[in-house]
């Protein structure tokens, strides 16, 4: 009984001990680890298949990387997630890469019969928006304070973790409205109408990218950080639908 | 050997736990519970998790009840779409209440039709904990009453009790351990809901928002506020499974329940 007690679990620490990342050995092959705000999944992933990607809202990414996550490189949808990092000299000095705009997006059966942000107001809705906290919902706070809509937020049955689940439940039908990144309404244009908000009321919307300071592969997160910034990256993200770097951060 | 492996099972099941409370001072976890948040979460799982322990009783019961009195093809297909919610995934939970419950899912349009506001409500997350608490329950609950000594309601019938008082007399208080332990039980499973939930009834504060889900937000916006409530879910839970034994040991005389196949369990 004991013996086999005691190959179980010699077993069970061979089984660990190989799932465990062998160190030294392939380095240059190993994929970094990129942690990209959730908005960014679809063009991270097809611009480079060879890395390993854990997309969410910036916020909680940010949270995990300051308790040690193991990170390469981190990709922020708002320069404040990068910029508190920074400041805890948890990442390399972060740059401005890319920006987005928000629309209102609607189910294309359209329940409440939204055909523009003010219907949020005039309408009984069910409006799904992200959390204070997640960068895509601080910006939709902007938006609605801009355009004068702040009583809208009483309307809100849901604050999501991050962008891709309020565009989940708007694409499902649970919800009748909800404000994402016009980059996130096009992987799901075929159950989605998107209603644009005007330029006026877009809150200044900055990606930041930074190198995590504990990365084991420094010299290999800076190259990619310089790929995303570079001709090829930028055409990707345009291409993606995401906006120029604006001008007054370059 | 023996001693060693428990030691470092033991060691590594406990420190996670240990580890919640030893983050910041007790006082700050008191006070982090005091928040609007953790008081508005506390406010919404007793809510819903009251309503889906009526639920899962009042369904429940009767269904362990029958199934206790089958054998054979009938009771292990209803044993098995029983059981299957305590096996899958709480993402697949979700899943399935969105294409059955959701808006557009299968019953969408007749609940709506009916004037039932399920989607991003109570309602919602009463069905999502229901769903996977349930079975927690109806599997205990059938060996409770497949525990009791056959002779016994066969004599109550003798005596001239229809099935109903059968049932309420005899069967009932017999196997009240055993139905307190498996409500316990989804009582525990219900209060960690978080899957199901956060996909089929979205989180908001005060409406929806339950203490798992309100780990989940406030483990990135205060800290602190994310470990005072699953301090106080590790006390709850505690509380819960202490009961449990407390009860089992109580009305059987036997030691430990452990989730197992009704058929299984043997006493030596």
């Amino acid at each position: 009984m004991r013996n086999r007690f005691a190959a179980v679990f010699a077993i069970a620490l061979v089984a660990a001990s190989s799932l465990a990342p062998s160190a030294g050995a392939h380095r240059q092959a190993d994929p970094l680890t990129i942690y990209a705000a959730a908005s960014l999944t679809e063009v991270f992933s097809s611009f480079d298949r060879a890395q390993r990607y854990n997309f969410a809202g910036s916020n909680a990414l940010e949270t995990q990387i300051r308790n040690g996550a193991p990170a390469d490189v981190f990709a922020s949808a708002a320069p404040l997630n990068t910029q508190r990092l920074f400041q805890a000299r948890m990442v390399e000095k972060p740059v401005t890469f890319t920006s987005n705009r928000l629309v209102l997006i609607v189910p294309r059966s359209n329940p409440a019969g939204i055909h523009s942000v003010y219907d949020l107001k005039r309408k009984p809705v069910k409006l799904v928006i992200a959390g204070a906290a997640v960068p895509v919902g601080g910006y939709t706070r902007t938006v609605l304070r801009k355009m004068g809509l702040t009583s809208v937020l009483s309307k809100v049955v849901s604050q999501e973790s991050d962008v891709k689940a309020v565009t989940g439940k708007v694409a499902l039908g649970q919800a009748d409205a909800g404000f994402v990144y016009a980059t996130d309404a096009r992987p799901v244009r075929t159950q989605v109408s998107v209603i644009r908000i005007p330029a006026w009321a877009q809150p200044r919307i900055r990606y930041e990218i930074a190198v995590v300071s504990r990365s084991s592969h420094k010299a290999a997160a800076r190259a990619w950080v310089k790929k995303i910034l570079s001709p090829r990256g930028q055409r990707a993200l345009r291409n993606a639908g995401f906006l120029p770097i604006p001008k007054a951060s370059r | 050997m023996l001693v060693v492996t428990t030691g470092v099972a033991l060691l590594f099941l406990v420190l996670p736990i240990v580890a919640v409370f030893l983050r910041v001072p007790l006082s700050d976890l008191l006070s982090a519970l005091g928040s609007s948040a953790a008081l508005d979460a506390i406010r919404v799982t007793a809510e819903t998790i009251a309503f889906a322990m009526v639920l899962i009783l009042v369904f429940g019961t009767p269904a362990a009840y029958w199934i206790s009195s089958r054998r054979g093809a009938v009771r292990d297909v209803v044993v098995t779409l029983v059981e299957l919610p305590l096996v899958l995934p709480p993402a697949v939970a979700g899943i399935g209440l969105l294409v059955a419950f959701g808006r557009a899912g299968l019953l969408g349009g007749t609940v709506d039709a009916l004037g039932i506001d399920i989607a991003f409500t109570k309602v919602a997350v009463i069905l999502a904990v229901t769903f996977v608490a349930s079975p927690f329950f109806v599997r205990t609950a059938v060996a409770a009453f497949e525990a009791v000594d056959p002779t016994l309601p066969a004599a109550a019938r003798t005596l001239g009790a229809g099935p109903g008082r059968v049932f309420f007399r005899v069967m009932l208080p017999l196997a009240k351990g055993g139905l307190g332990a498996g409500a316990a039980l989804a009582f525990a499973r219900g209060l960690g809901e978080f899957g199901a939930t956060i996909m089929f009834a979205g989180s908001l504060q005060g409406v929806t928002q339950t203490l798992s889900l309100a780990i989940y937000e406030q483990f990135d916006v205060d800290f602190n506020v994310a470990l005072a409530i699953s301090a106080l879910l590790i006390v709850v839970s505690a509380v819960v499974l202490l009961s449990v034994k407390l009860m089992t040991r109580w009305h059987s005389g036997s030691g430990s329940l452990i989730l197992s196949a009704p058929s299984s369990r043997q006493r030596n």
